[in-house]
């Protein structure tokens, strides 16, 4: 498969000098990445004494405070919880009712495609905020409000651009032969759709789904209106909880930060080649 | 492309997810081009249609006018570092070297984390005498009293700009590396044996081919930027002296602060503009460098 | 972010031979988007047995919303927990939102402009309950309150939620500016406590001087561009005699003695040295980590701060003091009122019952075991009065007569959209883009064009509801 490829060795790289430039080069750009983020391990450690008086940079003892007040004190392994069942459902969704769309505008043939392509892209150049309020009038309606529907709805629709797009260029890139082949076998689309060309855009499958439950996984404005308890709440809105009416807990701000992150980090990690073959597979052409 | 035989129906294909769409999110688009065209005021009880008279008084607006230009300036700046950054990781990560896997997963934590955390985590690290920045500077001797990043005028910005820069860099380089991958490596030997050095391969090769992705990357980071709320209205609220406020930030204020519900959808209506132009320039552009096939 | 490259790869990527790359993929890849549909699945019917929670539809249901008020959340619960018993036939549900007043009040319109039913009880600040009594938000509490009205309240805050003799909101908790020292560094210089903004100056100037720390500042204050910045200015306007809008409503920010007021809160940062430029982006928080670090001479705050800083641990315990904040030559300081109000929703389908919440939650017991507990200021006098309460916290006593002369914000419906003018105005000034006189003339600008948004015609219509 078409994975990642060496890069030609020029005789310079070779040398030691060059090297090391390239390993300084890549401890600064790890440097930029991820100083803040230790930066807030550090204070997620920190005594709450010593959060407010700087030149002790690191901790003279470190704690666990923090983490623990962030899941005894808050229903947090319960919000864990809504977030991953929202941030999955909204993926599952997403590609459920995206797939055959792209599919069918990318193999299939009827009017109006472009103004379709063009019209889901639309919907995602509004600024959230402008369509909170009426959005929420909706989920009211449908008395969808508190319930972990209403944010997968909404989440969704707001990913189905993204999740549209990605696929359709996966769609393209795989050659027509295949359509050809299943129909002269006398497969209908839906089943050339289901049993050819899925596995054959997996990887764009993967990318679209990591796309979408990042996505899903961060959002805050809609999590924030349309949800009022625990029972439903997601993570950015719990992290907005923190704060008291003037107190800022900086130490446990710190620690939800590092509680939130690192589950994803995990599967990403396992994923990334996946991930970046996918998104080079769909480029090449067959 | 394939004629559609009789029996397939390729709207259903398309059906649920434009259901969804249209269920969801038809409703709101609406409701906000139909605000934009009354005077909505309820805590005056006021409710009434005035056509664009809205628009006509954006014209005059000096704060619409000034959040506009500070978001074109956010969009501009950020964007361009985030793609010139994107792209030097890109090349680094492109490289062989032990750990490259690890690397490229450790790269991408910043946009993992939610947008409102990483900006309260930037305030954190900017804060004047408790954040690690002037902390540093102070140490090493480079400022005498640390600098003011979020309450001075020209600052202020400056320093959301990076932390949006901090937070979306790391998906450019990803974008682009997928890019570097699929310039086939016969040209780069080609290169070598033509006796090219690597910053001519670079200028010769490597950019002409990556012109598309880079272009895609910054339509999409721009289509981002143009719409940025979370980041700077954590940092600074739209301060000091609406030196940071952007469009977003002033619709918001509009509806949601002074309940000026007509006007402030008109502000997001204008946003919507903006993005669609952008936009339809950037396909167009993309189209003639050779990127988007019809 | 779309991955729109794709498209643009058609004519650049040169073509490869697809068929074993794709066998090698249908069964690598395959299993795992199956498996992935297969969780998507699985969810979806968990959550689908999720969706069918409790909807707050229990026998009779009362939900009271409010903020995060305290870093723990017994003191409230235990209250709560009293009414639930005292109500058995009831079922009282507490929903919390940020304690950020923006994402509240985003809430709050957000669901009132729909009519919302969801909540019957919520908690307001103080600045929006002329907004939402005009919009016709909150329900009339005339009638429940009877003759007595509140008489036993807090005259400001009472003000503050009262329009034309009618009562919207019952005041929960006060805030009010203060002036935080540190009494060891005055006690060390032979200083009096500062009366006037120019003996507060003076004093610092001579502290600074005499510790020649310069991580040490010498006044703090919230100059951010917020609400806590039209606070701390209204304040200073104040303390010169100055007031934002006369009795009739028009603005009186071009005056001598707002423009005074305005020009002292800057000459404070450019001339005097006595704070530092970092003030421009200070909250509550920023201001308050200054001080409990020990690197401030005077801190302007909230009453809030007051146990943070004496709590174990603190750098700056027992060293602190607070007073009332300085006035002018001829004028006393008068403090910014805070705090929030209890209001009950219009369209609330128990008002009946949800005016009892109201009436328990304000009650002198409750406050004063919030007061007790969580160092909520009370808005009852008697609370102060209360021996054993004055016993238990001597923080009542102190706070006291710093909280009676606190005045609050213009009482108009007006005033948030005043406040979005008034905090980049103010902010301009503060940083010192614009010279007082200008900020404030600019101000009053758009402060006129506000007030004229105003129609005439349409205010009869408005109250003839309710």
């Amino acid at each position: 498969m078409p994975s990642e490829r060496d890069t030609p060795r020029n005789p310079q790289m070779t040398q030691v000098g060059t090297a090391l430039l390239f390993a300084l080069a890549v401890i600064i750009m790890l440097g930029f990445c991820l100083l803040p983020v230790a930066w807030q391990l550090l204070t997620a450690l920190k005594p709450t004494a010593e959060l407010v008086s700087l030149p002790p940079l690191f901790p003279s003892a470190p704690t666990l405070d923090h983490f623990r007040t962030v899941f005894a004190e808050r229903p947090f392994a319960r919000i864990l919880l809504n977030s991953a069942v929202v941030s999955t459902c909204t993926t599952a969704l997403g590609l459920a009712v995206g797939t055959p769309a792209a599919f069918a505008l990318a193999k299939l043939h009827f009017p109006g495609q472009q103004v379709i392509l063009l019209g889901t892209l639309a919907v995602s150049m509004f600024p959230q905020i402008a369509i909170v309020g009426a959005l929420f009038l909706l989920i009211r309606l449908l008395h969808l409000r508190d319930t972990y529907w209403a944010l997968i709805l909404s989440d969704t629709t707001f990913a189905l651009p993204l999740v549209i797009w990605v696929l359709t260029s996966f769609f393209r890139d795989v050659p027509n032969d295949l359509l050809r082949a299943a129909r002269v076998d006398g497969c209908t689309a839906f089943q050339a759709l289901t049993h050819v060309f899925l596995p054959v855009v997996a990887p764009g499958l993967v990318t679209a789904a990591v796309l979408t439950f990042v996505f899903s996984w961060n959002e805050f404005l809609f999590a924030l209106t349309f949800t009022a308890t625990a029972s439903a709440r997601t993570v950015p809105v719990e992290i907005a909880l923190f704060p008291g009416l003037h107190e800022v807990p900086w130490g446990e701000l710190a620690a939800a930060t590092m509680v939130v992150t690192l589950p994803l980090l995990v599967p990403v990690g396992l994923l990334q080649r996946r991930i970046v073959a996918g998104l080079t597979a769909g480029a090449v052409k067959g | 492309m394939f004629r559609t035989q009789s029996s397939e129906r390729p709207f259903c294909f398309v059906l649920p997810a434009l259901g969804l769409m249209a269920a969801v999110a038809l409703y709101p688009l609406a409701s906000t081009f139909w605000l934009s065209l009354r005077h909505e005021l309820p805590i005056f009880g006021i409710s009434r249609f005035v056509g664009l008279a809205h628009y006509a008084e954006l014209w005059h607006d000096q704060r619409f006018w000034n959040s506009l230009a500070n978001t074109l300036y956010f969009t501009v700046v950020s964007v361009s570092l985030e793609v010139i950054l994107g792209l030097g990781a890109a090349l680094l990560l492109q490289q062989v070297f032990p750990a490259r896997g690890l690397v490229r997963a450790l790269v991408l934590v910043p946009w993992f984390i939610p947008t409102v955390v990483a900006a309260r985590m930037w305030e954190w690290i900017y804060n004047p005498q408790l954040g690690v920045l002037n902390f540093l500077l102070v140490q090493s001797g480079l400022s005498a009293e640390g600098v003011n990043w979020l309450g001075h005028p020209t600052l202020a910005l400056h320093a959301a700009i990076l932390a949006d820069v901090w937070k979306s860099a790391p998906f450019a380089a990803l974008l682009i590396l997928a890019g570097l991958q699929t310039i086939p490596p016969d040209l780069y030997r080609a290169a070598r044996v033509d006796g090219a050095g690597p910053m001519q391969t670079f200028w010769h090769i490597t950019l002409p081919l990556l012109v598309p992705v880079l272009g895609l990357t910054l339509l999409f980071r721009t289509l981002d930027a143009l719409r940025v709320f979370d980041t700077v209205y954590v940092l600074t609220g739209g301060g000091p002296a609406n030196t940071t406020e952007t469009l977003s930030i002033y619709a918001y204020r509009l509806s949601f602060q002074t309940l000026q519900f007509g006007y402030g959808a008109a502000v997001a209506v204008v946003i919507f503009a903006v993005v669609l132009g952008v936009s339809l320039l950037a396909l167009a552009a993309l189209r003639r460098l050779g990127g988007i096939p019809q | 972010m779309p991955l729109w490259f794709y498209l643009s790869r058609e004519n650049a990527a040169e073509k490869v031979n697809f068929r074993p790359v794709v066998q090698r993929l249908a069964r690598e890849c395959y299993a795992f988007t199956l498996l992935l549909l297969r969780l998507g699945i699985v969810a979806l019917v968990c959550c689908l047995g999720c969706a069918r929670e409790q909807q707050g539809e229990g026998p009779l249901s009362l939900v009271f919303k409010h903020p995060k008020l305290l870093s723990r959340e017994e003191p409230l619960r235990v209250l709560l927990d009293q009414f639930q018993r005292a109500h058995p036939h009831v079922q009282l549900q507490e929903e919390i939102l940020p304690a950020s007043s923006d994402q509240q009040h985003l809430f709050y319109v957000t669901n009132l402009e729909a009519g919302a039913t969801d909540f019957d009880v919520f908690a307001l600040d103080v600045i929006w309950v002329p907004e939402f009594r005009r919009a016709g938000w909150l329900h009339d509490l005339t009638a429940y309150l009877g003759p007595e009205g509140l008489k036993d309240f807090f005259p400001h805050a009472v003000e503050a939620a009262t329009h034309a003799g009618r009562i919207y909101a019952v005041p929960w908790f006060l805030d009010a500016g203060v002036l935080y020292y540190r009494r060891d560094l005055l006690d060390q210089y032979g200083l009096a406590l500062p009366r006037t903004l120019a003996e507060l100056t003076g004093a610092a100037q001579r502290i600074l001087a005499g510790e020649a720390n310069p991580r040490l500042a010498g006044f703090v204050w919230q100059g951010k561009q917020y609400e806590g910045l039209v606070c701390v200015a209204l304040e200073f306007i104040r303390a010169y005699g100055g007031e934002v809008l006369d009795e009739q409503g028009e603005p009186l920010l071009t005056q001598p003695a707002a423009v005074a007021g305005i020009g002292a809160l800057r000459a404070l940062i450019a001339q005097d040295h006595v704070s530092p430029p970092w003030v421009t982006t200070a909250d509550e928080e920023t201001a308050r980590h200054v001080f409990a670090g020990g690197e401030a001479v005077f801190m302007r705050n909230w009453p809030y701060a007051w146990a943070l800083l004496n709590a174990e641990g603190s750098p700056v315990r027992g060293r602190v003091g607070v007073t009332a904040l300085p006035g002018s030559e001829a004028h006393p300081g008068v403090p910014t009122l805070g705090g929030w109000h209890l209001g009950i929703n219009r369209f609330s389908r128990h008002p009946d019952l949800a005016w009892e919440l109201v009436s328990f939650l304000t009650s002198v017991e409750s406050q004063r075991s919030l007061a007790l507990a969580g160092g909520l200021k009370p808005t009852r006098i008697a609370v102060y009065k209360d021996s054993r309460a004055q016993q238990e916290d001597p923080a009542l006593a102190l706070f006291f007569p710093l909280l009676w002369s606190a005045r609050p914000r213009p009482v108009t419906p007006f005033y948030l959209m005043l406040s979005q003018v008034l905090q980049g105005e103010l902010s301009a000034a503060v940083a010192g883009i614009k010279p007082a006189a200008g900020a404030l003339s600019e101000a009053e600008q758009q402060i006129r064009r506000i007030l004229a948004l105003n129609p005439a015609e349409e205010r009869h219509v408005q109250d003839t509801i309710e």
